[in-house]
């Protein structure tokens, strides 16, 4: 057993794993925080996408051991308060960006990913291509693409928080 | 209206099958066979079971004897029986069939405990295709039959070899159709625990059909139904592979029974390309006569299916389904099909989106384009010549009865949404310039609002096609719907409460809908599936609804000593007409009902409870245009969209918003099945696909911006209008699609017959092209 010490959504936590638990696993199971989907546990569908020190990477290609040290960010890290919505979650909400909500959690973190750069998002097909690393199966995109549009919309008024 | 359920979603809240977590819960894994067809001589498990942690093995030995079969509830007369279990006894028909269960304390440990079981096999000769299948000689699946033709089924209208004689000109096209999955994001999964002392199994499962989970797990345990509890916790997509019943949820029910311990299974991906069921794959030798006039008299079709080992829960459902559509939207007098269900050492096939539509959609289209083509006419006049007209409903076709449609002008909007002309002008300038666009237009209807009970169970299937609604007003006011349809992510829910809110007078954010539990929620005849849920889920909630209403409002004009006549009521209050002052609230009836029933019209009930049946009298027929624009670089073969319109009629629509997402995400997996995805076997049945880097699910750079009209044409054969809407989008975009790159590749006499379009395939073509044909 290792020793993990890792900041999740702002706070320290600190655990022994085996030294092969997935990152995923170690958040979802040990940690609780089962808004980290598994989709396919081989690094295509992006589901189990969280920030890891602001970089968007794949929780079930990472052991937990490698967070040792790291910033994580999940999807129970983005909302300010219990009774209110990030704006990349009121755009998804108000646009329809989502259905069965299984693949939502990793299309909210790259999105904060690709707003925290602060450049621009591009020409459709640019941005299409920025999100062809997370995999829906419900929406056919084309909501996803306008939410993201209107997330970066709210934010250039308000600031990423 | 934006969705109820968003927020939790949004927030990562959600509880999905695998976030189930009971107490002392264990963790299992299967070993599935690495083999398409194959003897199990033994399983030796002593390794795996000395392993500390690993509390329990089971393999088809152990299982119990009287052990029912997995059930199949489609029993299409004549079909022959291909009973398996929830593990196999001893013998494996193919890749990915269960084998043994192991159950540790933790997935990780089952796993390691798996690589120890040791299993000896005997091989036995296999088949990967339907024709090597057929062939003489070939291996059979099953002993005791003279081939792998598990049934047939063949219908006939008019006399197609006479029209075919006489007709001016005839179409013949060979069409191959990929195997394809659902493949929702979130796989299977399922969490047993067996209540001993009040002998009663609690089943936590991802599927579309509890009640048929609970009635089957019944037959198979002989547990009486009302000891088996099913819930349903967010699914996280199911279009149709969660509307069977697998053998992973009868193993983990018995895992939990044997080891007293609750018991979770999570289907990991790699599990999911050979365990789920997989849908579509057919080949359809098919032929289309018409007149020079471009009038189609007949229409002919030889169709098999690739059902893998055996007949699954909808047994050859989608075959069947293929087979009957197969004059779509057309008035053709003559039509013979025949479909044969052939057993292959593959995964089972069954429902995914669309059923056999699509393909059936793909072939009709194909050749009506192959009409056109061979008349020199344009596509869009010969399907314009050939729609069964306004007044000519309702009108039977090969086998169901379409309820209403104005097909004529649907297809004219579409032409005008789309700016053909505008297109074509830009087709040829670029032809000009050497680039290859293709513009293709087809029309679809879809199968909805699935029922009459009694004309499903005369087909030979075991469920009804009813809903039953039930709908219940609390003390405060607030409603509560039950209904045993299931929540997938299509936004169901949000229809139904804004159904049963106009119906009662409240506010949809008063209305709560309760689904995926068996223990309250009323049965539903079919399971949540066949595009239902809006239309007939809709619809008996609509009538529980009114009833509660009539009584409410009986109660109202009691307190308010006015006539019922005299009543209105919205948002959840009630008041006389014209004068607005004179109110009461849905709270103040509800305290009425329940706590004091003093104030009820004399001889009244107490109580505001409402539960109805509703059973469509026969299906509904929504139809829609899908037209696609294309341009195909036959230098690499890619396919790039430049445009793409659906313009549809669903009848009634409650939310456009829910509507616009179903058409949006069925394009997209049209599109799959067009272009990318396909899962591939070898000739002896070991699979070639197994992962998204080879089974290529469509991502956000591959599918286009979807410009979307409705039209709105409600129903005669559904009280609320609805006809439902979820597999459409599926349906009618694969043969949008192909024409489009048929007509990109016009000028190399391409004929695209076969699915998906991959650049390889698009560059033999290109290669073998006749180009012989009017450039």
């Amino acid at each position: 057993m290792i020793r993990v010490r890792t900041t999740v959504n702002g706070r320290v936590r600190e655990a022994e794993v085996e030294p092969r638990r997935l990152l995923a696993d170690f958040l979802r199971e040990d940690l609780g925080l089962r808004g980290t989907h598994l989709g396919c546990e081989h690094g295509i569908c992006g589901a189990c996408t969280i920030l890891v020190d602001g970089e968007p990477a794949r929780s079930c290609l990472m052991l937990a051991v490698q967070a040792d040290g790291r910033a994580l960010t999940t999807v129970e890290g983005l909302a300010p308060g219990d009774g209110e919505l990030h704006p990349i979650q009121q755009a998804f909400h108000e646009r329809h960006g989502l259905q069965c909500g299984f693949c939502t959690p990793g299309f909210l973190l790259t999105t904060h990913y690709l707003l925290a750069r602060g450049e621009d998002l591009g020409s459709d097909e640019e941005l299409r291509a920025a999100l062809a690393g997370n995999l829906c199966r419900c929406t056919g995109y084309q909501n996803i693409v306008e939410a993201v549009r209107d997330a970066a919309a709210r934010l250039s008024q308000g600031g990423l928080r | 209206m934006l969705r109820r359920e968003d927020p939790e979603l949004l927030k990562g809240k959600a509880r999905y099958v695998a976030d189930v977590v009971r107490p002392g819960m264990l963790h299992a894994v299967f070993l599935r066979s690495p083999f398409p067809h194959a003897r199990i001589v033994s399983v030796d498990a002593s390794a795996a079971l000395a392993l500390e942690g690993v509390h329990a093995v089971l393999s088809g030995a152990d299982l119990p004897g009287d052990l029912g079969p997995q059930p199949c509830n489609h029993l299409y007369h004549g079909q022959r029986e291909t009973p398996y279990f929830a593990l196999a006894r001893d013998r494996v028909r193919y890749v990915g069939e269960p084998v043994a269960i192991v159950v540790a304390e933790s997935q990780y440990l089952a796993e390691d405990a798996r690589e120890l079981l040791q299993v000896e096999w005997e091989e036995l000769p296999s088949v990967g295709d339907v024709e090597a299948a057929l062939a003489d000689g070939a291996p059979l699946l099953y002993d005791g039959w003279p081939d792998n033709v598990a049934a047939v089924y063949e219908a006939e209208i008019g006399d197609a070899d006479a029209a075919i004689a006489e007709a001016d000109v005839v179409v013949r096209e060979r069409f191959a159709i990929p195997r394809l999955f659902a493949c929702p994001l979130e796989g299977r999964g399922a969490v047993a625990e067996w209540d001993a002392a009040v002998g009663e199994l609690t089943l936590w499962t991802s599927t579309q059909s509890p009640h048929i989970v609970r009635d089957y797990l019944s037959w198979i345990l002989h547990l009486p139904e009302h000891r088996i509890r099913v819930l349903v916790p967010r699914v996280g997509g199911g279009f149709g592979a969660k509307f069977h019943f697998y053998p992973e949820e009868t193993a983990v029910a018995l895992a939990a029974r044997a080891t007293g311990r609750p018991v979770r299974w999570v289907e990991d991906r790699l599990e999911s390309f050979v365990g789920t069921v997989h849908a579509r794959q057919q080949v359809v030798e098919a032929t289309m006569a018409a007149t020079a006039d471009g009038r189609i008299t007949a229409v002919t079709a030889e169709l098999l299916g690739d059902q893998g080992a055996a007949l699954h829960s909808v047994s050859y459902g989608p075959l069947w389904l293929s087979a009957v559509m197969m004059t779509n939207v057309y008035a053709i007098r003559n039509a013979r099909v025949r479909a044969r269900a052939v057993v292959t050492n593959k995964t089972p096939s069954g429902s995914y989106r669309g059923w056999g539509q699509p393909q059936a959609n793909f072939v009709v289209e194909r050749l009506v384009d192959g009409v056109a083509r061979e008349l020199g006419a344009d596509p869009v006049d010969v399907r314009r010549k050939n729609f069964v007209a306004p007044e000519e409903f309702p009108y039977t076709g090969l086998f169901h009865t379409f309820d209403n449609g104005r097909y004529a002008s649907l297809l004219a909007r579409a032409v005008e949404v789309l700016d053909l002309p505008a297109w074509r002008r830009r087709q040829e300038a670029a032809r000009a310039e050497g680039r290859h666009v293709g513009i293709g237009l087809t029309f679809y209807v879809e199968n909805t609002a699935l029922g009459p009970s009694r004309k499903l169970n005369a087909g030979g299937v075991l469920a009804g096609g009813y809903d039953i609604g039930h709908v219940r007003m609390e003390t405060n006011g607030e409603v509560i719907v039950y209904s045993g349809l299931c929540e997938l992510g299509q936004g169901f829910t949000n229809g139904i409460a804004q159904i049963a809110a106009d119906a009662l007078g409240v506010h949809p954010d008063q209305v709560t809908v309760v689904t995926g539990d068996t223990h309250a929620c009323p049965v539903t005849g079919y399971g949540t599936g066949a595009s239902r849920s809006a239309s007939v889920g809709g619809a008996s909630v609509q009538k529980a609804a009114r009833k509660l209403r009539a009584k409410a409002m009986a109660i109202a004009g009691h307190m308010l000593e006015a006539s019922v006549d005299d009543l209105e009521a919205e948002n959840g209050e009630i008041w006389v007409r014209g004068s607005r002052e004179r109110f009461v609230t849905m709270a103040d009836v509800g305290r009425a009902a329940y706590l004091r029933p003093i104030e009820l019209p004399e001889g009244m009930d107490p109580g505001l409870e409402a539960i109805e049946v509703h059973d469509p009298e026969w299906m509904a027929w929504p139809y829609g245009v899908n037209a696609a624009v294309v341009e195909v670089d036959v230098e690499t073969g890619e396919v790039r969209f430049l445009d793409y319109v659906c313009v549809h009629d669903c009848g009634t629509i409650v939310n456009p918003m829910i509507v616009e997402g179903q058409l949006h995400g069925g394009i997209a997996q049209g599109i799959g099945m067009a272009l990318y995805e396909e899962l591939r076997y070898d000739r002896d049945g070991y699979p070639l696909t197994g992962t998204f880097m080879d089974y290529l699910v469509p991502t956000a750079a591959e599918v286009p911006r979807i410009r979307l009209a409705h039209d709105e044409t409600p129903s005669p054969v559904v009280p609320t209008g609805v006809k439902g809407i979820g597999e459409a989008g599926a349906i009618g975009s694969p043969s949008a699609v192909a024409a489009a790159v048929e007509d990109a590749l016009r000028p190399f006499g391409v004929r695209v017959a076969e699915l998906p379009i991959t650049p390889e395939r698009v560059l033999d073509w290109v290669a073998q092209g006749t180009g012989d044909l009017v450039a």
